[in-house]
């Protein structure tokens, strides 16, 4: 286990450094971020000073090399366009985005599985047609366009719910967050629900399936035969065996929207990280941008470990490389 | 105790009871909030416009950019090389200490040690010593003569001496060290999140209306509308034109329309040796056919202005004929209106010589302004009727800029504004020689140079009267706008939206939203 492990971290530490040299090269390759930021009444005497102040006039290694030995130093840099240590910046916002995320995720799990289930089921209902009818909306019809149905419908036409932004924070086992107070659900359950039709559609469509095909599966037709009721043949065993493709699907669903959540956060105004970095994108600021992508790969590599894990749990015949050493 | 003081306490109860609950916050929806509390951090207009509320300028300005007193009531050339100000007596910071000429000091020499790479320095780049005379009297020594100094302090914005040069931007932040002399005291600020400002009820101006705002920042054009029509926000500024149209028909909503200082300007690179070829049936023509005067007045003829601002900007622009504004210190109104002319504009282009046009590359923003890139291909079309092919591009301010700066383009469309209200700011960084001593031409990518336009440019910034000023530099626009130096098209509106009846308002050529000037309907 401990051999597997260190394997995984030697990986995520490579792949890190890959992401941190691409995104360097990267917006090298596009220009100076001076350019990008400078005000269009500076004499070229302050554009000249300031490239030097940035350190933007050495060669490219030689940035990157400045770059590795503050990382190593434990310092991440600081945000060129609001001065803040780009760890403080990020972490910030990071907890919008993971409530976001937390509630979009338990929306789209408990009701995309169940349904599944029963749409493998009973194929040819009506009741599981109109559900996969409906999966196929989620995730085709953009997220966008959604969100602002949402916005017209919920809290323009009908002013039940607030248009956008996230609301009063409240304090649970110590932690401050949105999900503590009424107002706060109010603000994030419309996002939420946007943000998880995808995910939910996903779902939908691989958990029948699955429960297709495993419904005419020996076992299935030896438990039957058995005797045992249906409930216990789909939740104790169906569901067990056909959790591995769901469990994959489920962990880079997590990591993309952790990280990439912002056309949701964009149109309901949501203060989370995504928006963070659209925006450095487009000032190339380079510290955020680094910074924040190595935290993605980080986020990914620890999610894809616990898929991993998980499989291991869900089916004893997975065998951990490494483990048995 | 009389009866009449009782009269008057409950006559006073009554008409608290009668003022409206809601005239006491105003919520406003902004398209882009401060990068940073620190007012020496950034240049950046959405930072200014913001901080103006905690913090006050040496020097204001109207909402047509003209100089107005602020912190300073009254400012002259005592020689060449000094400007004095008399600053404003009876002035409190929002900690009480009184405002001196200390304090505005200290301000202009922390702005080297603390800018950003927005750098401020650019307001204070002529400045060579500050002198304190007295409390209330601030000599500042230029490096050479400098007329635009007044105009660079609208921009200064004065801390208190004691905040200390140490001080960062996490004082500022936290609000520790958030402390002005304007009319708004700072509550709390999130990055991209909310600016809650707090009325200062000693403000030395008029008292504003609100006893508490808050500056949403939501940058999503259609997130801002759905916020205002929720009835989340009070006000929005940016109203993209789609929903200006329908804001137009419906009864609920009010609009407010101004020009802004943002235009519009075509960039035809005149060097020898343009960097994207210019062709005629894929073969590269000899020289640069831009650097003939009769190309650029054709490509300028064929543009049809009206066309532009009103089905392509659906309404929302007016035609250019420079590059500044109506009423900014250097508008010439020598140059008339610019009229369609394709004909004439066919005749200019085969006498150059092409008759049959060329091949161009055309490369724009897109979405930094709003309708650039919609204006971007409505040229190309216009172009094209004058016989020319053209391979228009709109692109992301990230690459363009960059790209530009290198001077990569044969010919661009990029948006300027003058942001200071007068000439020398724009036609010193565009049209002028480039000239690293004497800081001019730096935006001047087109390598146009001309000089009987930088003699008498330059002899306008050495001249520290301003009616004299004035004159040349409506003479050097004039020499520029009719060397087609660089073409102007359309000045940009910007609209800001409220619910209908409710706030009064009168909009600003800088597009600041500022909410000490907003009342509410009685």
């Amino acid at each position: 286990m401990a051999g597997y492990l260190l394997q995984r971290l030697v990986q995520a530490v490579i792949v890190v450094f890959a992401m941190s040299v691409i995104v360097f090269v990267g917006v090298y390759a596009i220009g100076n971020p001076i350019d990008v930021l400078i005000d269009p009444g500076a004499t070229a005497e302050i554009r000249e000073n300031l490239i030097r102040q940035y350190g933007l006039d050495q060669p490219l290694w030689r940035q990157y090399l400045v770059f590795l030995g503050n990382v190593a130093q434990g310092d991440m840099g600081t945000s060129m366009v609001y001065n803040i240590p780009v760890v403080d910046l990020v972490f910030s916002r990071l907890p919008a985005t993971l409530e976001l995320v937390l509630v979009s995720v338990c929306i789209a799990t408990l009701i995309g599985i169940p349904a599944g289930l029963y749409a493998g089921y009973r194929p040819d209902s009506v009741g599981a047609k109109a559900i996969m009818a409906l999966s196929v909306l989620g995730f085709s019809v953009p997220t966008f366009w959604i969100g602002m149905l949402l916005i017209m419908g919920f809290a323009v036409q009908l002013g039940w719910l607030p248009s956008g932004g996230r609301g009063d924070e409240g304090s649970i086992l110590g932690l401050r967050t949105s999900l503590a107070t009424a107002d706060g659900w109010s603000h994030v359950i419309m996002p939420a629900i946007n943000l998880s039709l995808f995910k939910m559609g996903l779902l939908i469509r691989l958990t029948r399936a699955g429960m297709v095909e495993a419904m005419s599966t020996d076992y299935v037709r030896f438990a039957r035969a058995q005797g045992l009721p249906d409930r216990q043949i789909v939740f104790r065993h169906v569901l067990r065996n056909i959790s591995i493709p769901i469990v994959t699907v489920f962990g880079l669903e997590l990591g993309s929207t952790l990280a990439f959540a912002v056309v949701t956060e964009s149109v309901f105004n949501w203060p989370g990280v995504g928006k963070l970095i659209i925006d450095s994108i487009l000032q190339l600021d380079r510290p955020v941008m680094v910074s924040y992508l190595v935290l993605v790969v980080v986020l990914f590599v620890l999610i894809n470990l616990t898929v991993d894990l998980v499989y291991a749990r869900l089916d004893p015949r997975v065998r951990l490389r490494g483990e048995d050493a | 105790m009389s009866r009449n003081v009782l009269k008057s306490a409950v006559a006073a109860l009554a008409l608290m009871a009668a003022a409206p609950v809601t005239a006491q916050e105003l919520v406003i929806g902004l398209r882009a909030g401060p990068d940073s509390i620190d007012p020496h951090w950034s240049t950046l207009g959405s930072q200014a416009e913001a901080l103006r509320h905690v913090f006050d300028t040496l020097v204001d300005v109207d909402e047509n950019l003209q100089l107005q007193p602020g912190l300073a009531v009254s400012w002259e050339p005592v020689d060449d090389t000094t400007w004095e100000f008399k600053l404003r007596e009876g002035v409190t910071f929002h900690d009480g200490t009184p405002f001196t000429a200390e304090d505005a000091k200290f301000s202009i020499e922390r702005i080297p040690e603390v800018t950003g790479p927005m750098s401020m320095t650019l307001y204070t780049k002529y400045v060579d010593s500050v002198e304190v005379v007295d409390d209330l009297t601030l000599r500042v020594k230029t490096k050479g003569i400098a007329p635009a100094l007044p105009n660079d302090f609208t921009r200064l914005f004065v801390v208190p001496s004691e905040t200390g040069m140490e001080a960062g931007n996490e004082a500022f932040n936290s609000g520790e060290k958030a402390i002005g002399t304007g009319p708004y005291r700072f509550v709390s600020w999130q990055p991209k999140g909310d600016l809650v400002l707090e009325r200062n009820e000693d403000y030395w101006g008029d008292a504003p209306a609100w006893e508490r705002v808050v500056r949403k920042e939501i940058a999503d054009d259609a997130a801002r509308v759905a916020a205002l029509r929720s009835g989340q926000v009070d006000l929005i500024n940016y109203v993209p034109a789609s929903d200006y149209l329908a804001m137009q028909n419906d009864g609920e909503v009010e609009t407010f329309v101004s020009d802004s200082v943002y235009i519009l300007n075509i960039a035809p690179n005149v060097k020898d040796e343009e960097p994207q070829p210019i062709t005629v049936n894929g073969e590269e023509v000899e020289g640069n056919p831009l650097q003939d005067k009769r190309v650029r007045e054709a490509l300028d003829l064929a543009i049809n202005r009206d066309v532009l601002v009103n089905v392509v900007l659906e309404g929302l622009g007016t035609p250019a004929n420079q590059l500044m504004p109506e009423g900014f210190f250097g508008y010439t109104d020598q140059i008339g209106e610019k009229t369609y002319d394709l004909e004439k504009a066919k005749e200019l282009l085969a006498e150059a010589g092409y008759p049959d046009g060329f091949e161009i590359d055309f490369t724009c923003t897109n979405n930094r302004v709003p309708g650039d890139s919609v204006v971007c291909e409505a040229l190309a079309q216009m172009w094209a009727r004058l016989g020319l092919t053209v391979d228009a591009q709109a692109l992301n301010g990230t690459v363009f800029f960059p790209a530009a700066a290198r001077e990569e383009y044969t010919m661009s469309m990029s948006a300027w504004g003058t942001l200071t209200g007068e000439a020398a700011y724009t036609y010193g960084a565009l049209t002028h020689t480039k000239d690293d001593e004497k800081g001019f031409g730096n935006f001047n990518r087109t390598g146009y140079s001309n000089a009987e336009f930088d003699e008498v440019f330059g002899e306008g910034t050495q001249t520290l009267d301003a009616d004299a000023r004035r004159t040349l530099y409506e003479e050097a626009s004039y020499i520029a706008m009719e060397d087609r130096a660089l073409i102007p098209t359309v000045i940009l509106q910007t609209v800001w939206a409220a619910d209908a009846g409710t706030l009064e308002f009168t909009p600003r050529v800088d597009q600041e939203t500022r909410a000490y000037a907003i009342t509410p309907v009685e």
